[in-house]
C-alpha cells in the first residue's frame, strides 16, 4: 500500500474527493427527502448510461442513435432472469454486461462497415426493433402489460449462515449506484489511457492514418460498440431491480436522444463533461416536470425546452461545456470549411 | 540479392482511367529509391496499391518477409503495416488533436497486444508493454529530432516538424520498407538538408526507403536509384545522374522538343 500524502493533492483531486464526500453524506443531510434521493439515483443511472454511450460518439466519433436498445436489453435480461429464475443481482450484473456486449457485437460486426449517417440510421432502426420485440413477443416479455413485481436487490448470506438484507427504500440503491458510477468512471479512465483508448482516438481523428498504423478499423469499432453496449445493459439491469417494474415504452427512442444530449451538452469525449451533462439534464427534466403544470403547460413541453437548449448550445458552445480539443476542432472545421478533406474513395473493405 | 519488394506487371484502373499500366520494378534491400514523374503520373496510386489502400486491378506485389516471399497485392492496409511496410502521406495525416507522443505511441499499435481487460486490470504484462511503448516512442521522437516535444499537440507544430513526426510514427511500426510521399514538400533548404540526413540515418538502421519527391535536389542528393513513371507507365530507371540526362525523362517533364534544346 502506498502512503497517503494529502498535502500533495492538486486542486482537481481535492474537488473530486470533496464531491465524493458530499455524495456519501448527502442522504443524511436534513433537507433531503426520499423523492430527491430518487432523482439523484436517476442522475447516477444516467451517468453510467452516458459514460457508456460516450465511448462510441465521444471516443470513436461515430453517431449512435440506438443506445437505448442495449439499455432495454439489459433491463429485460435482469428483469426476466429475476422473474423466472430468481437470480441474485450480483450474478446478473456480469450476465447483463455480457449480454449487452454480445448484442453490441451482433449489431456492430455487420453494420460498422457503414460510415457516418448510414451507421446512425441502422442504430436507430435497432432501437426501434428492440421496442417492437419487447412489445410483441408477449410469451417472453408480457408485452405492453409490462413486467411487474421484479425482486428488489438483496445481499443474501443465508448460504453461509448469515442474514439476508433486502434493499428497501432508496438509501441502499443510492450507495449501490455510487459504487457502480465509480467503477464505470474507473474503467473509462483506464481505457482512455491505454493502447485501446489510443486506437479509438486515432480512429476518431483520421481513419486512413489509423489503418496505416496497423489498426484494424472494424475490429476496434466493434470492440467499442460492444463495451458501450455492455455498460448500457448494466445500467438497464440496475434500473430493472430498482424500479421493480418494466414496460417496453420505457425504452423508446427519445431516451437514446436524451442520453446523446447529455454527452453533447457536457462535452463529447470528456468523462467529467458527460457526467455534468447527466446532472443538468436529469435535474432539469424533474424541475420542469414540476414547474410546467404550474404554468398551465403539459409536462411533455419539457422536451421542447431540451430542444431549445440543444439549439443554443450548438450556436454558442458547439463542443459542449467541457470540450476536448478533438471535438472542438471538428466543430470549427464544420463551421467554416473542412480543413482536411478525406478522399472519397477512402478505404474499401 | 533477393529484392525486398518486387512489383510485377501492376495495373490499376479507376473506371475507364488507367492509372497504372504494366509497372514492373524491384526494390533492393537497404537502398534509397526515388520514385519520380510529372503530376498525375500515378506515383501516389502506386504507393496506395503497395500499402493496401487501393486494390490493384492486376499484377503482383511480392514482399520478402524474413526468408519467405508473399504476395501483398490486395491485402488489407493494417495487414501490410504488420508485415513491415510503413508510409507517410502527401498531405500530412497526423492525429491532429492528440499529443506528439501519443501519435508515435499509436504507431506502436501493430507491435503490441493489450486490449480491454489488460487496460482495465493493468496486468503485469500490460504494464510492461505500456512502459516499453512509452520508452520506444520517446526514442523514435529523439531519432527524428523532436526530443522534448512529446507533450505538444500535433496540430500546433510547424510544418517541417509535422513531417518529421509523421516519419517517427511510421518508424514506430518497425518497418522493413518505409515509403515517404513527398517528404520535402514545403520545406526550406535547411529543412530539406536535415531531411536528407534523416533519410540516410533511417537507411543506416537497415530500413529500405522508397520516396516520391518533386524536389530534385533531394532526389539527386539522397537517392541511389531512381524510377521514373509517366502517365501510369514505367519510363526509365537507373542512377540519378543517368535518369536526369535521359531524353525521354526530360521530354516527360518539359514536353516534346525540350530534350533537344537541353
Amino acid at each position: 500500500m502506498g502512503k497517503l500524502e494529502p498535502r500533495n493533492l492538486t486542486r482537481g483531486a481535492k474537488l473530486r474527493i470533496g464531491l465524493l464526500i458530499l455524495a456519501l453524506i448527502l442522504p443524511f443531510l436534513p433537507f433531503v427527502t426520499d423523492y430527491q434521493l430518487h432523482i439523484v439515483i436517476l442522475i447516477f443511472l444516467y451517468m453510467i448510461l452516458a459514460l457508456g454511450l460516450n465511448i462510441v460518439p465521444g471516443f470513436n466519433g461515430l453517431l449512435d442513435l440506438g443506445y437505448v436498445g442495449f439499455y432495454g436489453i439489459g433491463a429485460y435480461t435482469s428483469g426476466l432472469l429475476t422473474y423466472h429464475f430468481g437470480l441474485s443481482y450480483w450474478v446478473i450484473i456480469p450476465l447483463a454486461f455480457m449480454n449487452g456486449a454480445i448484442w453490441g457485437i451482433l449489431l456492430g460486426a455487420p453494420t460498422l462497415r457503414l460510415t457516418g449517417d448510414y451507421f446512425a440510421i441502422v442504430t436507430f432502426g435497432f432501437s426501434e426493433l428492440v421496442v417492437l420485440f419487447l412489445t410483441n413477443e408477449i410469451w417472453l416479455t408480457r408485452g405492453p402489460l409490462g413486467l411487474p413485481g421484479i425482486d428488489v436487490v438483496s445481499i443474501d448470506l443465508t448460504l453461509f449462515g448469515g442474514p439476508k438484507w433486502e434493499f428497501i427504500g432508496e438509501l441502499p440503491y443510492y450507495y449501490l449506484a455510487i459504487v457502480m458510477v465509480l467503477i464505470t468512471v474507473f474503467v473509462m479512465y483506464r481505457i482512455q489511457d491505454s493502447r485501446l483508448g489510443r486506437a479509438w482516438f486515432a480512429i476518431r481523428d483520421d481513419e486512413v492514418a489509423a489503418v496505416s498504423c496497423g489498426i484494424n478499423l472494424l475490429a476496434y469499432k466493434v470492440i467499442a460498440f460492444a463495451i458501450s453496449a455492455a455498460f448500457g445493459a448494466v445500467g438497464g439491469s440496475f434500473f430493472a431491480r430498482w424500479m421493480t417494474f418494466l414496460s417496453p415504452d420505457m425504452f423508446k427512442f427519445w431516451e437514446s436522444f436524451l442520453i446523446l444530449c447529455m454527452i453533447v451538452l457536457g462535452g463529447m469525449g470528456n468523462i467529467w463533461g458527460v457526467m455534468i451533462g447527466a446532472v443538468i439534464l436529469v435535474s432539469m427534466s424533474e424541475i420542469l416536470r414540476e414547474l410546467l403544470p404550474l404554468l398551465g403547460l403539459p409536462a411533455d413541453v419539457r422536451f421542447l425546452a431540451f430542444g431549445l437548449i440543444m439549439v443554443l448550445m450548438m450556436r454558442f458552445r458547439p463542443a459542449g461545456m467541457l470540450p476536448i480539443a478533438a471535438v472542438a476542432a471538428q466543430m470549427r472545421a464544420g463551421r467554416t470549411k473542412r480543413r482536411k478533406t478525406k478522399p472519397a474513395m477512402g478505404i474499401k473493405k | 540479392m533477393i529484392p525486398i519488394l518486387e512489383i510485377n506487371a501492376l495495373y490499376k484502373n479507376f473506371g475507364g482511367l488507367e492509372a497504372l499500366k504494366d509497372i514492373t520494378f524491384n526494390i533492393d534491400r537497404g537502398d534509397i529509391i526515388g520514385l519520380i514523374g510529372p503530376n498525375g503520373a500515378g506515383k501516389t496510386t502506386l504507393f496506395n496499391c503497395v500499402a493496401g489502400i487501393e486494390k490493384p486491378t492486376a499484377g503482383r506485389i511480392i514482399l520478402t518477409h524474413g526468408d519467405r516471399t508473399l504476395s501483398i497485392g490486395g491485402k488489407k492496409p493494417e495487414a501490410v503495416t504488420g508485415l513491415g511496410i510503413a508510409r507517410t502521406f502527401q498531405n500530412i495525416r497526423l492525429f491532429d488533436n492528440l499529443t506528439v507522443i501519443d501519435n508515435v505511441k499509436i504507431g506502436r499499435h501493430c507491435r503490441t497486444r493489450s486490449v480491454f481487460f489488460g487496460a482495465v486490470i493493468r496486468s503485469k504484462f500490460q504494464q510492461a508493454e505500456e512502459k516499453a511503448i512509452s520508452e520506444s516512442a520517446y526514442q523514435f521522437l529523439e531519432f527524428v529530432g523532436l526530443k522534448g516535444r512529446g507533450q505538444e499537440i500535433a496540430r500546433s507544430m510547424a510544418y517541417g516538424d509535422q513531417r518529421r513526426l509523421e516519419i517517427a510514427r511510421a518508424l514506430a511500426t518497425e518497418p522493413q520498407l518505409l515509403m515517404l510521399d513527398e517528404p520535402a514538400a514545403g520545406m526550406n533548404p535547411q529543412e530539406s538538408r536535415d531531411l536528407m540526413d534523416l533519410i540516410r540515418r533511417i537507411r543506416d538502421n537497415g530500413i529500405t526507403v522508397l520516396l516520391i519527391e518533386h524536389d530534385m535536389k533531394v532526389v539527386m542528393g539522397v537517392c541511389e536509384r531512381v524510377v521514373v513513371i509517366n502517365h501510369g507507365e514505367w519510363l526509365a530507371e537507373g542512377l540519378p545522374q543517368d535518369v536526369q540526362n535521359n531524353p525521354k525523362v526530360i521530354e516527360a517533364y518539359l514536353g516534346t522538343g525540350a530534350a533537344n534544346a537541353a
